[in-house]
């Protein structure tokens, strides 16, 4: 991991050099040894700021909307999921293409940062991270550790699509296989099983949680409206209270608000303050379109138009 | 300024009053915040109804209106005229039903009647009193019509578009008009000749000043809307300069080359140069490029050599030709089923002596293959035996079509009595399915054929096969409940009819809608069956869905009404209640402009200040002339930038928001 690591470095010394892009959005490596932060390289010597490894969870795309009107280009550091975040950001207009530079990273997995944490020392410093294919090993200044992908991935990492960037100016590394460590719709599928009641059980137990601090749809690539429904006044679409009615309606509107647009990056279920599975509702949505429309994940094309988002008058009209 | 309204709520007769307690809707709904007069009546719609509400608003300097009566369909245009009489914009206004939506469907529950009645008023009340005043603009039309398809139809609806004054473009695709009803040898049910009816309407299409006939042309590209269409229409190349060519006919004369005429549905030839038939318009010729010598590999060219106007001309080059116009009328008719794909029970067309009605007008018509004499396809005999198969592809779900196609019924009645009025001793077999002939004099003219002798059988046929120089016909007689074997010389088979090809893409194109079938869809099945959901574009014909000739001509009529009564204005005005697009809210995602229907959306450029900076962003753009206001962008977009007026999301919200209070 530390050739890529450097190799991603000598691509964004380049592009800042050439003056090509002002600007590299990247991992950097945080406060805490299983931990990334974002970071913004606007010269070239700041590049040795920038990592890579199985600690870069974020998903960095939705930086990009910040730049939209700033003179000059900007580069990102993408992997796979992200890289469909990019193309929806493209496909909705967000940005502009030629205002970009993506840089692609084949990613290997990525692990949950927490179950880390618990193994490893708190005063350990990382020194190194080795990809074995199956497991990471973690070297660190108080000892090695290995981590079985197949228990220390994020869930999505798990079930990935697509390790290998979309879209990309430039790839970092060797493309990767498609390794799938579990049944992508497993768990939708168990939820589908339930009763009634117990459905609607499961989902009051995660919706009277949350907090509604608006940081799901913050960190979402698709969530990127002018002024979102949850944010206005006139008409008020949902009360500010925080309560289980107000709070199940924020998150039926937002799941059908991204509905047929959601990369599944998984970004809203890593960020919520208070564990809310959100992502399990957009893959309900990701599954129904599977298996009625045939639909490819959104972001994993350029062009698709979304479910909710096309007119067709071969439409068949079956439900009128 | 605090918002006041007037509520006004009618009894209509017993019609309401019978059923909901009107005072006490009066009653619980007139402290709605903002009601400044409530009141009751007899009949809200009457004169001194309407009276009363104007006089009011004046009375109370009330500033919107709530009516509760019967639907809008019936009567929101009349109190929107009311209140636009007492001075207040027409659009301050709204409308609650609770005659149908209450007394009606609820009579013999009073109070569950009324308690209905109160919430649908409060949710207009909630409604009214965020609407805001809407103003209609104007848009100039532009004073010509095109018909797409010259069948009857087509040329009936260019005539009286015609006869009216306005320009007409009649647009065929073949090299005549003309249509189906010119295969036709009689009609029925008088039985006058085809071709002595329609061809003296195809002349005066012809020489009428008003309208320009295109053939052998196709409609290639629609933008605009209502009023204001801009076409563009494929002439295709007919290797003959029709403005030199006389007709005189000496090219197909002595073109060498023979191949199977479309117009006589392969039983008959013509030239590679040819004109369709004799009373063809334009009586002149065109070149079939796949069959041309010349064409194909530069020998011959005899056409050209002999042409004493010097008008073939091998050069030419389809050609791309740019119209205005301000109605479109499709009138693009009917195919028959292809049944030869479908039914092995009938030889799948292996039998040549199994033929279509269609066929069947070509053999008994005297300018036919045949001379008028019914001559069988295989060997030319005279056929004695005639068997006729109904509802072929019609009424069949299994297998095809779901639908009647209307005509059979009739056409085959007439094609038996034809068997046994030309052929001597001829016998006409009939199998049916039901027999269906509402229409004037239609029944008369079937019990007519039936007494002259053709034998109805109620019954499928199962099969039937070649032995020697016979066909065997295997069926059942459902009414006497036993097989039937006929040996036939002659199967003629009513066969469906179904839009013609390519209709799909006329669809596509004008922005209408196709049933499952493939038939254009009208606006409403009973009340506007000549108009389309699209604005400005009508139908006509067969194209609807299948119909004989009496039909045909009353709709394409119809549609030419409408046609002229649109086209009779210098501008129209625009219904108010379109999308409005909040720019500062949209983020240019242009999922609206994916969903629209109309094509209505499109996206332009607008300039913000961002932290002092000026930006440039791109935000979706309505057309007020295209968005017919179906509200399609309003729920595609999210963030609710997109937003119809006269129901807005506000508006809606409150309206739920009254209702679940
Ligand atoms: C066997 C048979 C016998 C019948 N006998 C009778 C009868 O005795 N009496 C009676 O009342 N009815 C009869 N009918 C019904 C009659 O044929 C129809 O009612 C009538 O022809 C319908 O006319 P139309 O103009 O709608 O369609 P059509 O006659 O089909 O005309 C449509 C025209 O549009 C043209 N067109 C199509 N697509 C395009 C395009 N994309 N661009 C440009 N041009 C296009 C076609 O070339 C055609 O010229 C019979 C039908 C059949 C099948
Ligand atoms: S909804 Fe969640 S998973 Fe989907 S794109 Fe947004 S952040 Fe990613
Ligand atoms: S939740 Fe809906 S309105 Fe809000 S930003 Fe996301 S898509 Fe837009
Ligand atoms: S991040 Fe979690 S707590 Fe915050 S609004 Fe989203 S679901 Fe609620
Ligand atoms: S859907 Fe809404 S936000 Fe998107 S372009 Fe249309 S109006 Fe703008
Ligand atoms: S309301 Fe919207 S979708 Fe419908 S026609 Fe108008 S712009 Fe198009």
């Amino acid at each position: 991991m530390m050739n890529l690591t450097k190799q991603i470095r000598e691509q964004a010394k380049k592009l800042l050099e050439e003056k090509k892009v002002d600007l590299v959005i990247g991992f950097g490596q945080g406060t805490e040894l299983a931990r990334t932060t974002p970071v913004f390289i606007d010269s070239p010597e700041g590049v040795s700021a920038l990592t890579w490894g199985p600690f870069c969870a974020n998903n960095l795309a939705k930086y990009l909307v910040d730049y939209k009107n700033a003179p000059g280009n900007v580069a990102i550091v993408v992997k796979g999921c992200d890289s469909r975040s990019v193309i929806r950001l493209l496909d909705d207009n967000q940005i502009s293409r030629d205002k970009i530079v993506v840089i692609g990273v084949p990613c290997a997995g990525q692990l949950e940062w927490q179950k880390v944490a618990d193994e490893v020392k708190p005063d350990a410093t990382l020194k190194e991270t080795v990809d074995n294919g199956d497991s990471f090993v973690v070297k660190t200044s108080t000892g090695d550790h290995t981590f079985n992908k197949k228990d220390y991935m994020l869930h999505r990492c798990l079930v990935c699509e697509n390790p290998n960037p979309v879209i990309a100016d430039f790839t970092i590394g060797e493309e990767l296989p498609v390794k799938n460590y579990a049944e992508r719709f497993a768990e939708v599928e168990e939820l589908e099983q339930l009763g009634l009641e117990e459905k609607s059980a499961y989902w009051d137990k995660q919706f009277s949680r949350c907090l509604r601090c608006y940081a799901c749809r913050n960190v979402c690539s698709v969530c990127t409206c002018e002024l979102c429904v949850f944010d206005q006044m006139k008409p008020m679409w949902v009360s500010k209270r925080t309560n289980l009615s107000e709070n199940t309606v924020f998150h039926i509107t937002r799941a059908f608000h991204v509905a047929g647009r959601c990369v599944d990056c998984g970004e809203c279920d890593r960020v919520c303050p208070m564990d809310i599975p959100i992502r399990k509702l957009n893959q309900k949505i990701h599954k129904d379109l599977k298996d009625l429309f045939d639909s490819p994940t959104p972001g994993s094309k350029e062009g698709l138009l979304s479910a909710l988002g096309e007119f067709s008058l071969g439409d068949p009209e079956e439900f009128m | 300024m605090a918002k006041r309204i007037g509520l006004f709520i009618c009894w209509c007769g017993s019609n309401i009053g019978g059923v909901v307690d009107v005072p006490r809707v009066v009653e619980e709904t007139k402290n709605y915040p903002g009601v400044a007069f409530a009141t009751d009546y007899k009949y809200m719609c009457s004169e001194p109804g309407q009276n009363l509400i104007i006089s009011k608003v004046k009375e109370h300097n009330l500033d919107r209106v709530v009516v509760a009566s019967c639907t809008p369909m019936l009567h929101e245009p009349t109190f929107r005229k009311a209140i636009a009489r007492a001075g207040l914009n027409p659009y301050m206004f709204d409308m609650a039903n609770i005659r149908e939506q209450c007394s009606w469907v609820h009579s013999n529950d009073k109070e569950a009647a009324t308690q209905k009645a109160i919430a649908l008023v409060k949710r207009a009340l909630a409604k009214v009193s965020q609407v805001e005043p809407l103003f209609e603009s104007s848009i100039p039309i532009t004073k010509k019509a095109l018909v797409v398809g010259a069948g009857i139809a087509g040329i009936q609806v260019a005539l009286d578009i015609a006869d009216s004054g306005h320009e007409v473009i009649l647009l065929e695709r073949e090299s005549t008009i003309g249509g189906n009803m010119v295969k036709l040898d009689k009609t029925f049910p008088t039985m006058d000749c085809s071709a002595c009816i329609s061809t003296p309407k195809m002349v005066q299409a012809a020489q009428h000043p008003n309208i320009t006939i295109m053939t052998y042309a196709e409609l290639v590209d629609v933008q605009g809307y209502i009023g204001n269409f801009e076409i563009t229409i494929k002439q295709k190349a007919r290797y003959v300069d029709h403005t030199i060519c006389t007709g005189c006919g000496l090219c197909t004369e002595k073109c060498p080359t023979k191949v199977l005429s479309s117009f006589e549905l392969g039983m008959g030839k013509r030239k590679a140069i040819y004109i369709e038939f004799p009373q063809a318009v334009p009586n002149k010729p065109v070149i079939d490029p796949d069959n041309c010598r010349y064409l194909k590999n530069g020998k011959c060219g005899i056409c050209k050599k002999l042409c004493p106007v010097g008008a073939v001309d091998f050069e030419q080059k389809d050609e791309l030709i740019e119209e205005k116009v301000g109605a479109i009328v499709i009138a693009t008719g009917y195919d028959l089923i292809k049944w030869e794909e479908i039914y092995g029970e009938y030889g799948y067309g292996r039998f040549k002596d199994v033929i279509t009605g269609l066929q069947f007008e070509r053999l008994v018509n005297a300018s036919g293959p045949t001379n008028g004499l019914i001559q069988r396809p295989s060997d030319g005999k005279e056929p004695k035996t005639v068997v006729f198969i109904k509802c072929v592809g019609s009424r069949d779900e299994a297998k095809a079509k779901e639908y009647c196609s209307r005509a059979c019924c009739m056409y085959t009645a007439k094609h038996a009595h034809q068997v046994i009025e030309k052929i001597e001793g001829g016998h006409a077999y009939i199998f049916y399915m039901d027999v269906r002939t509402p229409g004037k004099a239609y029944d008369e003219f079937y019990r007519r054929t039936v007494d002259e002798g053709a034998q109805y059988i109620r019954g499928r046929v199962s099969k039937i096969y070649q032995s020697g120089d016979k066909l065997v016909v295997m069926g059942a007689d459902t009414l006497l409940g036993s097989a039937v074997h006929i040996e036939a010389d002659l199967v003629v088979l009513a066969t469906a009819m179904v839009p013609t090809e390519g209709s799909e893409k006329i669809a596509q194109l004008a922005g209408v809608n196709i049933d499952k079938d493939g038939f254009f869809i009208e606006a409403h099945p009973k009340l506007r069956p000549v108009e389309t959901m699209t604005g400005g574009v009508f139908l006509a014909g067969a194209c609807q869905g299948p119909k004989d000739i009496p039909d045909t001509v009353s709709q394409a009529s119809g549609a030419a009404a409408k046609v002229a009564a649109l086209l009779s204005n210098e501008e129209m005005a625009t219904d108010p209640m379109i999308c409005h697009i909040d720019e500062k809210m949209c983020s240019g995602c242009l999922v609206c402009k994916e969903v629209c229907p109309y094509k209505a959306i499109s996206e332009k450029t607008i300039t913000e200040r961002i932290a002092g900076q000026p930006v440039e962003r791109m935000v979706a753009s309505v057309n007020t002339g295209l968005c017919q206001g179906c509200g399609n962008c309003t729920v595609a977009c999210r963030a609710g930038a997109a937003n119809l007026k006269g129901y807005t999301n506000l508006q809606l919200l409150s309206e739920v928001d009254a209702l679940c209070r």
